[in-house]
């Protein structure tokens, strides 16, 4: 039998991933990639599985979509932990996720999100300050409390990135650099239009983030999907005494540690767009007010210096992911990871990949199937 | 006059006043101030606060450059470690600074002061922003403790004086970190927070020095020829008593004199290019379009000889090793042949990078200089750039040299207080004149050295390319395997560039490299992309910058 041809749009980690996935399951893989702005190359490592203040504040509209993916939140990060051992290392830490708390009310929000999260299944808990002070001394002195979710982590992106692509590289996966502008069922299969060539293949799997949207526009689908431009900031070393993802109960912040003992300042600060092909600019307040809360959250750290920043592309839906075939035509897969992408991407691009080999995989992705875009 | 007292790990350590850090733990014979993570020493390099490598630890805050501090009194030093400790205590800062002036000048060196006198006589309200404790910059170098060396300081000292005198705000030890849309720039001065929003904008931050990068130049006791030179004169310390000096270019020769006559051996001066005789055409040019100049340096290398150095031409430093208490320095010769020779220091210039990150950041057109190996940016005739009310002068354009710097802050400065509405840009046509004397000088001039940067190929591959993250070629190499089509990816790829410098040293080499591997012509996009923070800063100046921009709106 004839190796089934499949093309892969985008290489972030969800494409990567794909494609490797592909290869090994047999099939002949070409991966094209744009080369601008995978929110991949740019991500801040973090594995998220409890509930992120800032989407629910910011999207309160999408909360219910993400509060019943939570159990997919946490296969995603059980995934990465067969990544890390598979790939040799990745920098992976999964000592838990603190949400921090101020005020009482903060702590009353955590509990009842922290009973949410228990009956998907997550192992949450909420402790006091004293409990804080043994994993977490050096937090600053008003923090009253904080919501401890075991299922939380961090890794090295940079090294993850690396290795996953070698890994795709050995397996046969064959990388363009180039952007798709079109994508044209025929009777074989499906055409695509590059800006030097038409390329054709039996399957193809959309995994082009903010660009999937325009993609798979006229295929029965409208996919909301956006591009949000964030910031990033990142210190100098200092010892090794961060062991936990922190986050705030009602302000936009995670912090962490790597294991290069920079401390990595985010959280979904705003950036501009710089234009289609270029990468976003750093706007001023997002440096302040994201540092500044930094400061204020673990006044230790005030004697670090930031060396750099940077802005990088997110991509919004409506807060799950998107995966499974088009309802037009089932040669074409979707794989577009929801809020925290970087740490459904893995999952979330093995299963589109096993879908478009026709296994339906041990996971029930049907809620998260295009169809629920459908025109 | 009263010495200072400190102490460096616990011994104590005598600074004469006014010395920086780095000047008097010199003094005191102390080279390594920090270990790394590979545990590398490593010690002074730039002595322009650039390279990061200097760093010591002061009365417990690590993460403070040696050669940008003041030793003073009663100071605890330590050399700094790899993973130091978080102080633990909360944010402090001092009261931040507002700042509003109808010319913003950044830089206090040739071009800057230049610039700020011309603005302030034409009515302007100047404030200028210089990252030194003394002004004065590169070229006019000024004594931390008032002595004139010679006829350069005393230039110098003119400039300054007159720069106060035309009611110019100077505030010094500002290291500007942050330059936004709009001209919103952001500066520390010690613990203080400054915030500007001028009306218009003059940078004039120079140029800082690109080294000889052979195994062995991260070693203590190898810095750049200018930091041996910061040292002699801005704080009468010799960087050691037997040095080799290498690269390529006049400065070289100047310091070596200079290093000679305050009682140092000049081992060898190796020059990379060939004699100028065997070049007779282009030294001719070179000499008509400056016959002084061209005299002055003829006169430098009869002083050395006669002051017991020694001169090679054609001679290139291809390795440093460490040697007991020495450095072993391996020079290789034009027509092959190698030796080595046992020094203190190992100087090196092998010519000059611009510091045109603020340029770059606020989107400033630039072209690559292949002569110069470095980028070149987009000015009108009034040294305006494409961004309007935004103007820059001097070496961070490009290198030109102090006085086509001195005539082009001029300009500026006149210029941009006309945009701000004082005075009217009066008849500078002398001073163009004069200005395209300069430049037909400099580009006769650099024809008779050799300071095109060196292709990777020709490195051994253990060299360490970036001194922050320790990388070496090889390392970078492996990066390219993947054919990265920006400098950017190879970051990520391999580290390259991620470290406290910011890329200063590696960054041209890995933008070269992927050049190599794309056939893609090197142009301003192809090096690593501007981001803020300039210059490392620290979060507690992040902090009360954050209140006091807060409290305004
Ligand atoms: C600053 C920042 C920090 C973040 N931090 C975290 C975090 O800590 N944890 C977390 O879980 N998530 C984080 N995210 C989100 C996460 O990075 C992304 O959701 C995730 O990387 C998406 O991966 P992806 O492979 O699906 O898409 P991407 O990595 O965005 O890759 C998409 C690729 O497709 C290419 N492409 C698009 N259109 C086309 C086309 N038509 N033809 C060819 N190629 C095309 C693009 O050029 C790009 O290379 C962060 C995002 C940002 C921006
Ligand atoms: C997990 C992680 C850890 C990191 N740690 C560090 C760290 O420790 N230290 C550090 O320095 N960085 C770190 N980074 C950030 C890193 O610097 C950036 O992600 C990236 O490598 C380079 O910068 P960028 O994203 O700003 O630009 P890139 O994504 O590399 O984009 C470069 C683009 O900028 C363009 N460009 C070049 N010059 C200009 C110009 N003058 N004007 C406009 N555009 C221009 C280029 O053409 C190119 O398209 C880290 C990133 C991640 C994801
Ligand atoms: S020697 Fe101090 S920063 Fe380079």
């Amino acid at each position: 039998m004839k190796k089934p041809e499949v093309i892969v749009i985008g290489g972030g980690v969800t494409g990567t991933v794909a494609a490797l996935t592909l290869a090994e399951a047999g099939a002949s893989v070409m991966l094209i990639d744009e080369g601008v702005n995978a929110g991949s190359g740019a991500n801040a490592g973090s594995l998220h599985v409890q509930m992120q203040s800032r989407f629910m504040r910011l999207y309160p509209d999408q909360v219910p979509n993400v509060e019943a993916a939570l159990p997919f939140y946490r296969m995603a990060a059980e995934e990465w932990v067969r990544l890390d051992k598979d790939l040799g290392g990745i920098e992976l830490v999964r000592k838990g996720g603190l949400m921090l708390a101020e005020t009482e009310e903060q702590l009353a929000f955590l509990s009842k999100k922290a009973e949410r999260e228990a009956a998907q299944g997550l192992s949450v808990e909420i402790l006091n300050r004293e409990a804080l002070d043994r994993i977490a001394p050096w937090l600053g002195l008003q923090i009253i409390g904080a919501e401890l979710c075991r299922d939380e982590g961090k890794l090295n992106p940079l090294i993850a990135n690396r290795l996953l692509g070698a890994r795709a590289a050995a397996v046969g996966v064959r990388r363009l650099a180039g952007r798709v502008t079109a994508l044209r069922p025929t009777p074989q299969g499906i055409e695509l239009e590059t800006a030097h060539e038409t390329l054709t293949a039996d399957k193809v799997v959309v995994a082009a983030a903010w660009g999937a949207g325009a993609l798979v526009h006229g295929f029965g689908v409208s996919l909301p999907t956006k591009a949000e431009p964030l910031h990033m900031n990142i210190t100098e070393p200092g010892a090794p005494v961060i062991n936990h993802l922190v986050q705030h109960a009602e302000r936009s912040i995670t912090l962490k540690q790597f294991s290069t003992g920079q401390i990595v300042i985010g959280g979904g600060w705003p950036a501009t767009t710089a234009g289609w092909s270029a990468p976003p600019t750093v706007i001023s307040g997002s440096m302040l007010q994201n540092v500044a809360l930094a400061a204020h959250l673990a006044p230790a750290i005030s004697n670090l210096r930031v060396i750099r920043t940077w802005a990088g592309m997110n991509t919004t839906i409506d807060g799950a992911s998107v995966i499974g075939p088009l309802p037009a035509s089932d040669r074409i897969v979707m794989a577009v990871p929801g809020d925290a992408g970087y740490t459904l991407g893995p999952l979330v691009g093995r299963i589109a990949a096993q879908l478009a080999m026709g296994d339906m995989g041990e996971i029930d992705v049907g809620r998260f199937s295009p169809a629920r875009f459908a025109t | 006059m009263t010495d200072n007292r400190f102490t460096f790990d616990g011994q104590s350590v005598t600074a004469k006043r006014g010395q920086s850090l780095a000047a008097a733990l010199t003094d005191a014979g102390h080279r390594t101030f920090r270990t790394t993570a590979k545990s590398a020493e490593r010690g002074i390099f730039c002595g322009m606060g650039v390279c990061q490598d200097c760093l010591v630890s002061i009365d417990g805050q690590p993460n403070q450059r040696a050669c940008m501090s003041l030793a003073s009194d009663g100071m605890t030093v330590t050399r700094q470690v790899p993973f130091p400790a978080f102080s633990g205590t909360a944010a402090k800062a001092g009261a931040p600074l507002t700042l509003a002036p109808d010319v913003l000048v950044i830089g206090g060196g040739a071009g800057g002061l230049s610039a700020g006198i011309a603005a302030a006589r034409a009515g302007a309200d100047v404030v200028l922003l210089d990252e030194r404790k003394v002004s004065g910059g590169q070229y006019y170098k000024q004594a931390a403790d008032g002595v004139v060396l010679d006829g350069q300081q005393r230039d110098g000292a003119d400039l300054v004086a007159a720069a106060k005198s035309a009611g110019i705000t100077i505030l010094s030890g500002v290291e500007l970190w942050g330059a936004f849309d709009d001209l919103l720039f952001m500066a520390q001065q010690g613990d203080r927070a400054i915030i500007a929003r001028p009306k218009t904008a003059i940078v004039a931050t120079g140029a800082y020095e690109r080294p000889v990068m052979v195994p062995g130049w991260t070693l203590p006791g190898v810095m750049t020829t200018g930091a041996a030179q910061t040292l002699w004169r801005s704080y009468q310390s010799l960087a050691g008593k037997r040095l080799a000096i290498c690269g390529s270019g006049p400065l070289n020769l100047q310091v070596a004199v200079e290093l000679a006559r305050g009682g140092a051996t000049i081992v060898r001066l190796a020059e990379r290019a060939a004699h100028p005789v065997t070049r007779p055409l282009q030294a001719a040019r070179m000499a008509v379009s400056g016959p002084a100049l061209a005299m002055k340096g003829l006169k430098m290398e009869w002083a050395l000889r006669r002051l017991g150095g020694t001169v090679r031409y054609g001679s290139d430093l291809i390795g440093v090793a460490q040697c007991g208490n020495a450095l072993a320095a391996t020079f290789q010769s034009s027509d092959g042949t190698r030796d080595t020779i046992e020094v203190d220091v190992v100087c090196m210039n092998a010519g000059f990078e611009p510091q045109n990150e603020i340029l770059r950041l606020l989107g400033v057109s630039m072209h690559y200089d292949p002569a110069m190996g470095h980028l070149r940016c987009h000015t009108d005739d009034a040294m305006q750039t494409n961004i309007r009310g935004l103007y820059a002068v001097g070496d961070c354009k490009g290198l030109g040299g102090a006085p086509a710097a001195c005539d082009e802050g001029v300009i500026a400065g006149t210029h941009a207080a006309a945009a701000a509405g004082f005075g009217d840009a009066y008849d500078l046509h002398s001073v163009r004149r004069r200005l395209t004397g300069h430049r037909r000088f400099q580009s006769r001039l650099w024809p008779l050295y050799d300071i095109a940067p060196r292709q990777a190929a020709d490195m051994p591959s253990d060299t360490i390319i970036c001194r922050c993250e320790e990388l070496t070629l090889d390392d970078i190499r492996t990066g390219l395997d993947d054919k990265p089509g920006h400098a950017g990816t190879l970051k990520r790829a391999t580290r390259v560039g991620m470290g406290r410098c910011q890329g200063r040293y590696c960054g041209p080499v890995a933008a070269r490299m992927v050049a190599e591997t794309t056939g893609k012509p090197i142009e301003n996009l192809s090096f690593f992309a501007p981001r803020v923070p300039i210059k490392p800063v620290a979060i507690s100046s992040i902090f009360a910058a954050e209140e006091a921009v807060r409290e305004k709106t």
